[in-house]
């Protein structure tokens, strides 16, 4: 189950404690890095706290989280210059995760059904004209080619 | 010869009529005990007292006198009426329909209730062999002889021959079979004996007084001749002598117009005789020539023929013709159209030839038993008794013959009840037994008709059966009366009275119907559907009763086809089927009253529970507003089943709502 993260908030009475603490994190993920040498698929599933069963269950429950996904283009919906993307993540092939992109939101990436890309999504709620609640869908913020 | 034989059939009809007329013709009753010459001799004076009846009609009796000479066929009928015989209409039969018509009336013989009932009662006897009838018969057949032996000896009244005859008739006639006409026939030729001495005594009268008259003519003779010699004599003399001449010729002249008138009322007396002996000899032969005529009517063709052989015997005088009117069509009958006038002799021939007839048909009768030709033995065997019951050869047929026809017999009189009260199923059967018993009846015509008539029926209780279902209760109600009318007991009828009743009791089913509709229990309707088909005569019902029908129907056929494409595909089969189920459920809400349905939605949702959490969900979010949930529940419900129509509205659906909404 992910968490949800929480925003992070400097206080000035724990700042010995703190660079204390990072110091012995950086070094410890030096050390791991340099031990446990990650993989190709690791790389990949830039955030492994995401899961589409989870997403499935509840989305609401991740209002607010941002995630960096790889994923595979499968389907696009268009609507205007704004998209709905179905894409399946890399350990979960079976599943389609719905991606809205925002017109611009691309940049100069060119989604292509059957691409695999990096997207940047955070999960919000929304309004629809009649200004009820449209709740958890996942927003891409940025794409990244893969 | 056969046109004639059938006047035999009178007495069948009005045997008692004829007995009457020759009573009231002074035949007299049969007496018993011996007959003899003196018995004639008494006789004679009493026979002349008919004559004084013929001479001196009563205007007061006519009215009891039958029509003689008239005919009950009205003369503008166009009807040929009756010929006549003695003032009695003769019974004449039409071969062509077996109808005798007589006084009026036409009856069918083998249909006559007289003429059946004779013909009953003679089967039902037994043969009449008994030694009194033996006794009978072989007198009988003596007599017959002795007549013939008449007819070559010495013509004369009052002979030895005529005398053994007549006691034999008496002897006869203590036969209780004879039925008295023995005894008849012996009065009858003692009456006509009894007038022939009547004549001959007025003859011998006759004779006296020629003798006498003979007397006074020669008196007569003398005295005038007295009388003119003197008168001669007289005129001879001169002086005194001459006056005196003149009285003696007076007293003659008185004796001789005495005489003369004597003699005139002699001759009256015996012209006066000479009429009454021809009167009492016409009204003899009248007499007699009734008895014969009564008795070849009443079928007694042995005593009509000992009368015609006797009378030629009583009355030597060779005038043997019937007393009718030649211009009849009696005596055209009994002329046998050869111009000639009617005789005792015509009458002689007919008897022999009807005994010969009768026989002939007896012989035939048992000839056809012998080859199982019932049909044809019975109809002999009625010819046979209608003409000559009283035969020998009729009266000596053996029991089992009679019980064969009798059998066959009752089966033809069956007949035409059955017939009449349009039972052709009974008309079938009789028609089949009567063919067992003779193979050569022909029961095409029967059978056929028989069938014709059933298959009317059917038609129309078909038609019944049309109109129930259409509930068209008028025509339902018009067809079974008719197939009613047609075939009576129908055994089909009894299934239209079974629907009828149905429909008598249909309320509590259509009651049941009603509230079964209203739980929505079509299943239950649809398994019963037999019980509940009657309701369907209801108009309003019959809707509700489709629908019921066809949806279980509907669905039933529904749940083989999914069976068959989820067995062929066990991945998506299922998931096919229970997406397909839960959309007509959807649709058509009854559909989800129906166990068997809900039964299979059940089934299918387990073999294909992934897919259907999937969908559920996916309602859930999307009703919750989840959208992002929702749409990706619909994915996941399309990756299981792409062709998932339900997951793919529900998609597009939401993802429209996404793209529209402000983030």
């Amino acid at each position: 189950m992910a968490r949800k993260r929480r925003s992070s908030k400097n206080k000035k009475s724990q700042l010995p404690l703190v660079l204390g603490g990072g110091g012995a994190v950086l070094a410890l993920a030096i050390g791991a890095a340099v031990v446990m040498k990650p993989s190709e698929e690791q790389k990949e599933t830039a955030d492994s706290r995401f899961n589409i069963a989870d997403y499935r269950q509840d989305a609401s429950r991740l209002t607010g989280n941002t995630y960096r996904l790889t994923a595979r283009v499968e389907n696009i919906e268009t609507l205007g210059n704004d998209r709905l993307v179905a894409v399946s993540l890399p350990n979960n092939k079976q599943e389609r995760l719905p991606l809205l992109v925002r017109s611009g939101v691309t940049g100069r990436v060119n989604l292509t059904r059957g691409d695999t890309f990096a997207f940047h999504v955070a999960c919000r709620n929304g309004q629809d004209a009649e200004g009820r609640e449209v709740k958890g869908v996942m927003i891409v913020e940025k794409v990244e080619t893969d | 010869m056969k046109a004639i034989s059938y006047i035999s059939l009178l007495p069948l009809v009005c045997g008692t009529f004829v007995l009457s007329q020759a009573s009231a013709q002074g035949l007299g009753a049969a007496r018993k005990g011996g007959f003899s010459a003196a018995d004639v001799q008494r006789q004679a004076g009493s026979a002349q007292q008919p004559m004084m009846q013929m001479n001196q009609p009563q205007t007061g009796q006519m009215e009891h006198v039958p029509n003689i000479g008239k005919s009950h066929v009205d003369p503008n009928s166009g009807e040929t009426p009756n010929p006549q015989v003695l003032g009695m209409e003769m019974p004449l039969l039409d071969p062509s329909g077996d109808t005798m018509s007589y006084n009026g009336a036409k009856f069918d013989v083998g249909n006559n209730a007289v003429v059946r009932a004779r013909f009953e009662k003679y089967l039902l006897q037994n043969p009449d062999d008994s030694s009194e009838a033996r006794r009978y018969r072989k007198k009988m057949r003596s007599i017959i002889k002795l007549t013939q032996k008449s007819a070559r000896s010495r013509r004369e009244v009052g002979s030895q021959t005529l005398v053994e005859i007549a006691n034999g008739l008496y002897e006869m006639n203590e036969y209780i079979g004879d039925g008295g006409q023995s005894g008849a026939l012996a009065s009858a030729m003692a009456s006509a004996i009894a007038a022939q001495y009547a004549n001959r005594a007025r003859n011998r009268k006759n004779e006296k007084m020629q003798e006498e008259i003979d007397k006074l003519v020669q008196k007569t003779n003398i005295l005038t001749s007295r009388n003119t010699n003197k008168v001669q004599r007289g005129n001879n003399t001169v002086g005194a002598k001459n006056s005196g001449g003149g009285a003696p010729a007076v007293s003659n002249t008185f004796t001789i117009a005495h005489n003369t008138k004597k003699i005139g009322t002699l001759e009256a007396a015996g012209i006066k005789n000479a009429a009454e002996n021809v009167a009492a000899l016409e009204l003899a032969k009248i007499n007699f020539q009734s008895t014969i005529v009564s008795m070849l009517m009443q079928r007694r063709y042995n005593h009509a023929m000992i009368g015609a052989h006797t009378y030629r015997h009583i009355f030597s005088d060779g005038d043997t013709t019937l007393k009718l009117d030649s211009e009849s069509q009696a005596a055209q009958m009994f002329e046998g159209g050869v111009g000639l006038p009617p005789t005792i002799g015509t009458m002689a021939t007919m008897a022999s030839n009807m005994r010969r007839d009768v026989d002939q048909n007896m012989e035939a009768v048992a000839n056809m038993l012998a080859q199982n030709k019932l049909g044809e033995a019975t109809n002999n065997l009625i010819q046979a008794v209608a003409v000559g019951e009283y035969m020998e050869s009729v009266q000596t047929f053996p029991v089992e013959g009679r019980r064969r026809i009798s059998e066959y017999w009752t089966l033809r009189k069956q007949a035409l009840p059955a017939l009449n009260a349009r039972d052709y199923g009974r008309l079938e059967e009789i028609a089949s037994k009567m063919k067992a018993l003779d193979p050569d009846f022909d029961d095409s015509m029967l059978t056929s008709y028989c069938a014709g008539r059933k298959a009317q029926s059917d038609m129309h209780l078909r038609n019944a059966a049309k109109a129930l279902k259409a509930g068209d209760d008028a025509t339902f109600n018009a067809e079974i009366m008719e197939a009613g009318k047609i075939w009576p007991k129908n055994p089909n009828i009894a299934k239209g009275r079974a629907e009828l009743e149905k429909i008598d009791n249909q309320d509590p089913v259509r009651d049941e119907f009603r509230t079964l509709i209203g739980r929505k229990e079509y299943r239950t309707i649809y398994n019963e559907q037999d019980k509940f088909e009657v309701v369907a005569i209801d108009p309003e019902l019959k809707e509700q009763y489709k629908e019921a029908i066809t949806l279980i129907g509907t669905i039933d056929g529904m749940l083989t086809q999914l069976d068959v494409a989820a067995q062929q595909d066990v991945v998506m089969g299922p998931c096919m089927a229970y997406e397909m189920l839960l959309e007509r459920g959807e649709q058509d809400a009854r559909y989800k009253e129906d166990p068997k349905y809900r039964d299979a939605l059940n089934r299918y949702a387990q073999g294909a529970h992934e897919f259907t959490q999937a969908l559920e969900k996916a309602k859930r979010s999307e009703a919750a507003r989840e959208y992002g949930s929702a749409l990706s529940n619909y994915y996941r419900a399309q990756c299981l089943y792409p062709r998932s129509t339900m997951a793919g509205e529900g998609a597009k659906r939401v993802t429209e709502i996404i793209l529209k909404a402000k983030f």
